[in-house]
């Protein structure tokens, strides 16, 4: 009850208000505060592992011996982000068993995304923030390959997390399909994209 | 077509992960005049010091990535082994968004339309969505794009699209306001073709008609895209080569 009277003030409140900060209702200020908090819990964490890094690269250049291994972990990081290493760790399957939009797919993954989803495949594809969901009638296409239902969504994060994120584009999606979501202490996402060349962009700004 | 149910759910998703906040604001009321102002003074404090925080961290992390490359650029020269590596490194940072790129495109513009002050009319269609912003990124994809940027902000694997009241955030709690400007580094005649085709994004052209809600795209020449600017880090995901 109080969600839904909560939703109703957000969307109200949307459509009264300026974005300034002076003109927001607390509520909006509330949430926002909680979503700096945990944006700034995050960037404290990126700068820990730089610093990580760097103390690795200068300790191998002090001793001469050119330690490789910094970089080297750098470069995994990279390539498992960029969706061109398969990972493995704790997740979700997320089953959905009957037809659905591809932006019913798309809002699921943003919601996993936001809840620190790391990786993740549906239906033997791997998807990353470059991955081309598409709609054709009542077929999904991803990245141009067609696939149908069942659609079986496998994510790696924090599955306590992913699970909250989950559980919301679930209960929109099981008034007309099947959704079950399983808990996976390792999941294995061995999907892969190929690099694609840039063609139009060249470096610098 | 996009309906506004989705919408809906994931305002909850924002609303409920904090709801304890928010009905805390409630539960207080009602208070005297003087509170109420000073609470609400206290929050706005609040959010431009973590807001000031939030810059100052971006910075730091800006300059730690900086600082690594210099030294990486030191171990590459006194072996190949790290010269190849850190060739790599830099072809991958390409890849995830680490570097500004620039070249042809589009920018798209889009602003919130006009309130139709109508109280039959709940659909909040005159407003641009998260969702609006998602749909779009997803077509440029599909139609080519090598790199987006909202409003600056560089679209990488980890972004996604939050609401935060009546705050569009991205990376990093980024907020977005109107008008959003989208620009996607591409095929200019791909990425307009694909804007153009009728079967898209039908539900946000039919509300640019119907509310005055600006959409318009045009293409240019040598655009720019910033890099990201932050790090990704993995905390679950083990990478197996």
């Amino acid at each position: 009850m109080l969600l839904g009277f909560l939703v109703v003030v957000q969307l109200r409140s949307q459509a009264l208000v300026a974005r300034s900060l002076a003109n927001q209702d607390n509520t909006s200020i509330a949430l926002l505060i909680n979503d700096l908090n945990h944006a700034n819990g995050q960037l404290l964490q990126q700068s820990l592992a730089l610093v990580e890094r760097q103390r690795a690269l200068q300790q191998g250049l002090l001793t001469g011996s050119t330690d490789t291994l910094a970089i080297e972990k750098e470069l995994t990081i990279l390539r498992a982000v960029a969706g061109l290493l398969p990972v493995h760790g704790p997740g979700l399957e997320i089953r959905i068993e009957g037809p659905v939009m591809d932006f019913e797919i798309q809002d699921a993954l943003n919601n996993l995304r936001n809840a620190g989803a790391e990786a993740a495949a549906l239906n033997g594809y791997r998807i990353v923030d470059g991955t081309p969901i598409i709609s054709h009638g009542t077929a999904l296409q991803v990245a141009g390959h067609p696939v149908s239902s069942p659609y079986v969504l496998r994510v790696v994060g924090d599955p306590e997390q992913l699970e909250s994120a989950a559980d919301i584009s679930a209960s929109s999606l099981q008034t007309r399909v099947q959704v079950t979501i399983t808990r996976r202490s390792d999941l294995a996402i061995t999907e892969v994209v190929q690099p694609r060349p840039l063609v139009y962009s060249q470096l610098g700004s | 077509m996009r309906v506004r149910v989705p919408l809906v759910v994931s305002v909850c998703l924002a609303t409920f992960l904090v709801s304890a906040l928010a009905a805390a604001q409630f539960r207080s009321q009602p208070l005297p005049p003087s509170n109420r102002v000073a609470r609400n003074e206290a929050l706005r404090t609040s959010v431009n010091d973590l807001e000031a925080e939030n810059r100052h961290l971006r910075d730091r992390v800006g300059s730690l990535q900086a600082a690594i490359r210099q030294l990486e650029d030191q171990s590459a020269q006194r072996s190949s082994a790290a010269q190849r590596l850190t060739d790599l490194v830099a072809g991958q940072k390409v890849t995830v968004g680490l570097v500004p790129l620039h070249g042809p495109g589009l920018t798209i513009s889009l602003h919130d339309g006009r309130n139709p002050n109508d109280p039959a009319d709940r659909s909040l269609g005159w407003i641009v969505h998260y969702q609006d912003l998602q749909d779009i990124v997803n077509l440029l994809w599909a139609t080519g794009a090598e790199a987006i940027t909202i409003n600056q902000q560089r679209v990488v694997p980890t972004t996604s699209f939050f609401y935060a009241g009546v705050n569009i955030l991205i990376n990093n709690a980024n907020r977005l306001s109107s008008p959003y400007l989208i620009t996607a580094l591409g095929d200019p005649p791909s990425l307009i073709a694909g804007l153009n085709d009728p079967n898209q994004l039908t539900e946000l052209k039919s509300r640019s008609r119907n509310y005055d809600l600006g959409l318009s795209w045009r293409r240019g020449s040598r655009l720019t895209t910033p890099a990201y600017d932050a790090t990704f880090v993995l905390k679950n995901a083990q990478p197996t080569s």
